[in-house]
């Protein structure tokens, strides 16, 4: 009986809320997405929004479930359930393929896809193993065990292929970072090899995830500007440059955060702020004019290569054909949007975007809601994600805390990939919204991993570190 | 290594990739209007409303080309019920229930596939909740027979559409037709959609831009959440259909009605220019069609074939696109550049040698005058002799390429060998030669006036259209000037076009003009002029036959004019094909014509007998 007042007391309301809220908006959004006039029961499950009803019902289930199992078991079971992940992605690449992808497991609509629970279970296979080593005693061999805990399920998924989950599971580097594993120890261990070096650690190698992680954000964003015009409103009628745009963006960043940091800094702290600021700036802008400059002086098939990935083709027909249906469908939506039901492009009626009740789900909401909507999404999940480190910041146990950032690793990168191919930020690699894109595996795995989330930290009292 | 402070580099990038796609996210929704047209222009949420095409009315401001109320049996396959009884429609509609099915997968079919380059999926673009026409072109009869029971066939519903009718069945040749935009039209200019109508031919093709008025269009929107078509933001953004301005025209449909009815079974053409202003009062082609059999789909594929194969050309507009020579008619403007060029002068004879020339039985031409009353070749000859070879060199090869480069600025200003601006399509500019043309035929340096003499009578190299022979008579009329012939006298009430109202002066003094003038009186009215069929009481007409040699088969007997001789009203050039004799046939024609516009009726009712009664085709 102590137990379970201790389980209702001890859950994080505050992001059971906002998990709740997401939840309950995305069956809305759904709904509006995917409206059959034939069928207009909420509740209808010959349709995507009744299965949708479904699929929220069973995640609620197994959220049951998990409050019901003692949280210890994760750690306990890590290894069983991380091979049961492999074993799944193993038997998928033998299935039929669906739209080009071995990703099913099951028939119709019906089947999971066993990527999805994969990250929850390297999640739990990652902080399981990181628990075990003592950070001081971090060496390549660490290094090396972590990474091929990533690598297995990483190259399975890559044959399905599905590059948006591939993708995802990059953001456990960001974990190991968190955790001091990082590739220094491989970095020294060939500094060091020249005669006469003696290096305890070297920045770069410390921080090459981070600074990796900015060279290909910024590049990405270059490449996706550099053949586009931005009219600013300042100065209508003026076309500015896309890549002069990038420029003005990091110096207008560069700026506020000297002034918001140099608010809050010490007298002391202010020579350094404004030399990181400033070298960061210069050193944001280098990366950019060279992939830039880079980028204009390659040969036409190698341009049209990267073009192609990277779906920059001026081409709204043809190749950009989804990404400019998107993207139109967002532009479109004006401050308040069209209104709750009432997208014109988005619409499954019209089906101008292909897909907008799952990996393209943002674009109905955006056209529907506006900026408003679509900024009150962005803050959602941002206060989701805030949360999530505050609340791995205050775990004791490594586990716990590994597998917090795994989940807020997981959802950043879903949100910004899926919502940076709506507004030309990222190539378009379907991958689902969290709580928001249809679709039974990817409700099911981001609740479960939500609800162990929640459940480990309302045990986070039991745990001995 | 404490790494605690690494927490704070993951909530930045959180905070940083946060605050950039909220940025983003304002730009592209709130600042940036370009996704919002984008988003129009794919989600084709807009009707467009096709204004009625702009009306032509004639000098008299009688109508000749009208709108006529059509209807489209459309159908809209989402309103369809489950169940379509195809034997019930077909019997509506009196078609066959094959041929009822096979048109719905003509339609289907007809709208393409679309293949999606990221699925790899291929979709039809035919679209249930797209509208599409079942049955074009029905008659307001047609579809009043069939509206009543169209509620029991849900999803099919009537349009209006307008079309062309032609209360005068006249004037096919500068009118044009209308028929549906081809693929690269839509692709050329945004203004067309499938299925909608452009100018072909003649004023409908030249005035396009004008006559086709301004798209209204109105947005609308249909819901996720029902069905219903509601306008988009309270029709902020809808724009209203405005008709095309009228067109005015300088034509007369009596006189063109008439001119056409003169021309049954002939081949050639007429045209009549009032001179002072350059309008066109009537321009006949024939054989020529009636227009009425070019309005609509249906008719125009019934229609086109038969008259494009018809051996005698309908569709081909003569007077414009023909390029004759212009025979003796070119006389005239010999006599006024040799008299510019002072190498004769009005008393000025030459004796009809008929050494160099072949000519007629007649008196020994003692000036410019009688020159031209009797049309005398030798004379001619001798005067443009003088016009090439002034003697500027001492070689005849060398001297003629000047005098002839002199002569063909001449032959140009007088609006030969160039492309009159008329506001239609189909005009060619005939044939001037100049130096280069003949030392590309016989060398540099290699030919001389005795190789080019029978420009001088109007045969050889040199080609003219009708228009422009009838725009000769008109400068003839101005005595020196000439205003580009034109058929549209205002475009709604804006008055003509500016280069209609410019003046342009040939090379010729106006002095120059009376003696050849006289000459053309003499033509007409004297004993002995070669025109006296074109003869009208109390009204003095000049004129000038020709007849030009046709290797072909008969020669073409060509005649121009202009009346009153004083403050001429009417200008006039007729050419009919292998008629033989220009006094003959082209004169009594033009006569007709002229008395017509002139006095209103004909006088001589046997020569207007004689001539409709004629079948020289």
């Amino acid at each position: 009986m102590k137990r379970d007042e201790s389980i209702i007391g001890n859950i994080d309301w505050g992001l059971a809320i906002v998990f709740l809220v997401m939840v309950f908006m995305g069956v809305a959004n759904v709904y509006s997405a995917a409206f059959n006039p034939k069928h207009p029961d909420l509740f209808d499950f010959s349709q995507k929004y009744g299965k949708q009803i479904m699929w929220v019902g069973i995640s609620m289930f197994l959220g049951l479930m998990v409050f019901l199992i003692d949280a210890s078991i994760y750690r306990k079971f890590a290894i069983p359930i991380y091979l049961f992940c492999l074993v799944l992605l193993v038997i998928v690449l033998f299935m039929p393929s669906v739209n080009g992808a071995h990703a099913w497991l099951g028939i119709g609509s019906l089947g999971i896809q066993p990527a999805e629970f994969a990250k929850i279970g390297t999640a739990i296979a990652l902080a399981s193993y990181v628990n075990s080593i003592n950070v001081k005693q971090q060496n390549v061999n660490t290094v090396i065990v972590a990474n091929i805990i990533l690598l297995f399920p990483m190259a399975l998924i890559l044959l399905q292929p599905d590059a948006g989950t591939f993708v995802v599971f990059t953001g456990f580097l960001f974990v190991m970072y968190r955790e001091g594993i990082t590739y220094d120890p491989i970095v020294l261990h060939l500094v060091n090899l020249i005669p006469g070096v003696r290096f305890k650690s070297t920045w770069v190698g410390s921080h090459f995830i981070p600074i990796l992680f900015v060279v290909v954000f910024l590049s990405i964003i270059t490449l996706l500007m550099s053949n586009n015009t931005i009219h600013f409103f300042l100065f209508p009628g003026v076309d500015i440059p896309g890549f002069y745009g990038v420029i003005g963006a990091l110096l207008f960043m560069g700026v506020a955060t000297y002034l918001i940091l140099r608010f809050f800094a010490s007298k002391r702290e202010r020579n350094r702020i404004t030399m990181i600021v400033v070298i960061g700036f210069f050193l944001c802008s280098l990366i950019s004019s060279i992939v830039n400059f880079g980028f204009q002086g390659l040969k036409k098939h190698q341009k049209d290569r990267i073009e192609l990935f990277l779906g920059l083709r001026e081409d709204p027909d043809g190749e950009d054909y989804n990404r400019n249906r998107a993207m139109a469908a967002v532009g479109s939506g004006g401050f308040f949007g069209k209104g709750y039901g009432n997208a014109s492009v988005a619409s499954v009626e019209s089906n101008h975007v292909p897909e907008s009740e799952t990996d393209f789900i943002f674009c109905p909401l955006a056209e529907e809601w506006g900026f408003f909507g679509s900024l009150v999404l962005i803050c959602l999940f941002m206060f989701m994600l805030f949360r999530i480190v505050q609340i791995a910041e205050r775990q004791k146990s490594r586990f716990n805390r590994v597998y917090a950032y795994c989940v807020a690793m997981i959802l950043f990168y879903h949100f910004a990939v899926n919502i940076g191919m709506d507004i030309g930020f990222a190539p378009v690699i379907g991958i689902p919204l969290p709580f928001f894109s249809y679709g039974g595996s990817s409700m099911m795995s981001f609740s479960v991993m939500m609800f162990v989330l929640l459940k480990l930290d309302s045990q986070r009292g039991d745990v001995l570190g | 290594m404490n790494t605690d402070a690494r927490r704070y580099v993951i909530i930045v990038f959180f905070l940083l990739v946060g605050s950039i796609y909220a940025v983003r996210l304002f730009y592209m929704q709130v600042i940036d209007d370009s996704w919002t047209l984008r988003a129009q222009e794919i989600a084709e949420k807009r009707q467009q409303i096709t204004p009625p095409r702009g009306v032509f009315f004639d000098r008299r401001g009688k109508k000749i080309v009208a709108n006529k109320t059509y209807f489209n049996l459309m159908m809209r396959e989402a309103d369809m019920k489950e169940k379509f009884d195809t034997n019930a429609f077909a019997k509506l509609i009196g078609w066959t229930p094959i041929k009822v099915k096979s048109r719905f997968w003509e339609i289907k079919l007809g709208e393409g596939r679309y293949k999606n380059p990221h699925t790899g999926k291929t979709t039809s673009n035919y679209q249930k909740i797209r509208s599409y026409p079942f049955v074009k072109e029905m008659s307001m009869e047609e579809m009043a027979n069939i509206a009543p029971y169209l509620q029991n066939f849900p999803g099919f519903y009537e349009e209006i559409t307008s079309m062309r009718s032609y209360p005068y069945a006249n004037a096919a040749n500068i009118l044009g037709y209308l028929s549906e935009v081809n693929g690269d039209e839509v692709k050329e200019d945004r203004f067309y959609r499938a299925g909608d109508n452009i100018g072909r031919a003649g004023l409908e093709r030249f005035y396009e831009a004008e006559l086709r008025g301004v798209k209204g269009i109105h947005y609308i929107v249909t819901s996720a959440l029902n069905n219903a078509i509601e306008p988009y933001a309270n029709g902020k953004y809808d724009t209203i259909a405005k008709q095309g301005p009228a067109l005015h025209l300088g034509v007369d449909i009596v006189l063109q009605a008439y001119g056409e009815k003169l021309m049954r079974n002939k081949r050639g053409c007429i045209v009549a220019i009032e001179p002072n202003t350059g309008e066109v009062l009537a321009l006949v082609s024939a054989p020529t069609f009636d227009p009425n059999l070019f309005v609509g789909k249906r008719s125009i594929s019934k229609n086109y074939s038969r008259l494009i194969n018809d051996p005698a050309k309908p569709l081909y507009p003569r007077p414009l696109s023909a390029e004759y020579p212009p025979g003796s008619t070119f006389k005239l403007i010999q006599a006024l550049t040799a008299l510019q060029e002072g190498v004769i002068r009005p008393g000025t004879g030459f004796p009809c040698t008929k050494s160099m020339v072949g000519c007629h039985n007649h008196p020994n031409a003692r000036n410019v005058a009688e020159a031209v009353q009797y049309s005398c070749n030798p004379y001619f000859y001798y005067t443009v002799k003088k016009i090439i070879q002034q003697g500027k060199r001492k070689k005849v090869t060398e001297d003629a390429p000047i005098g002839l480069a002199k002569w063909t600025k001449y032959m140009k200003s007088f609006g030969f060998g160039v492309k009159l601006e008329t506001d239609i399509t189909g005009i060619r500019p005939g044939l001037i030669p100049d130096p280069a043309y003949y030392d590309k035929w016989y060398g540099h340096n290699a030919w001389a006036f005795s190789t080019i003499r029978s420009n001088s009578i109007g045969q050889g190299e040199v080609k003219a259209t009708p228009l422009q022979l009838a725009n000769l008579a008109a400068i003839l009329a101005n005595r020196g000037w000439f205003i580009t012939p034109h058929f549209v006298k205002s475009v709604g009430s804006k008055g003509p076009l500016p280069i209609y109202r410019k003046k342009h002066y040939t090379m010729i003094n106006r002095e120059h003009f009376d003696p050849v003038i006289e000459g053309m009186r003499m033509v007409v009215n004297e004993k002995g002029g070669t025109g006296s069929q074109a003869r009208i009481k109390d009204i003095v007409v000049c004129g000038k036959t020709g007849t030009v040699q046709n290797p072909q088969g008969e020669d073409h007997s060509v005649f121009i004019a202009f009346a009153p001789m004083y403050k001429p009203k009417i200008a006039i050039a007729v050419f009919i094909e292998n008629a033989g004799f220009g006094g003959t046939w082209a004169a009594p024609i033009a006569n007709l014509m002229m008395e017509k516009y002139l006095k209103k009726k004909i006088t001589d009712k046997e020569k207007e007998k004689h001539i409709l009664e004629s079948d020289l085709d």
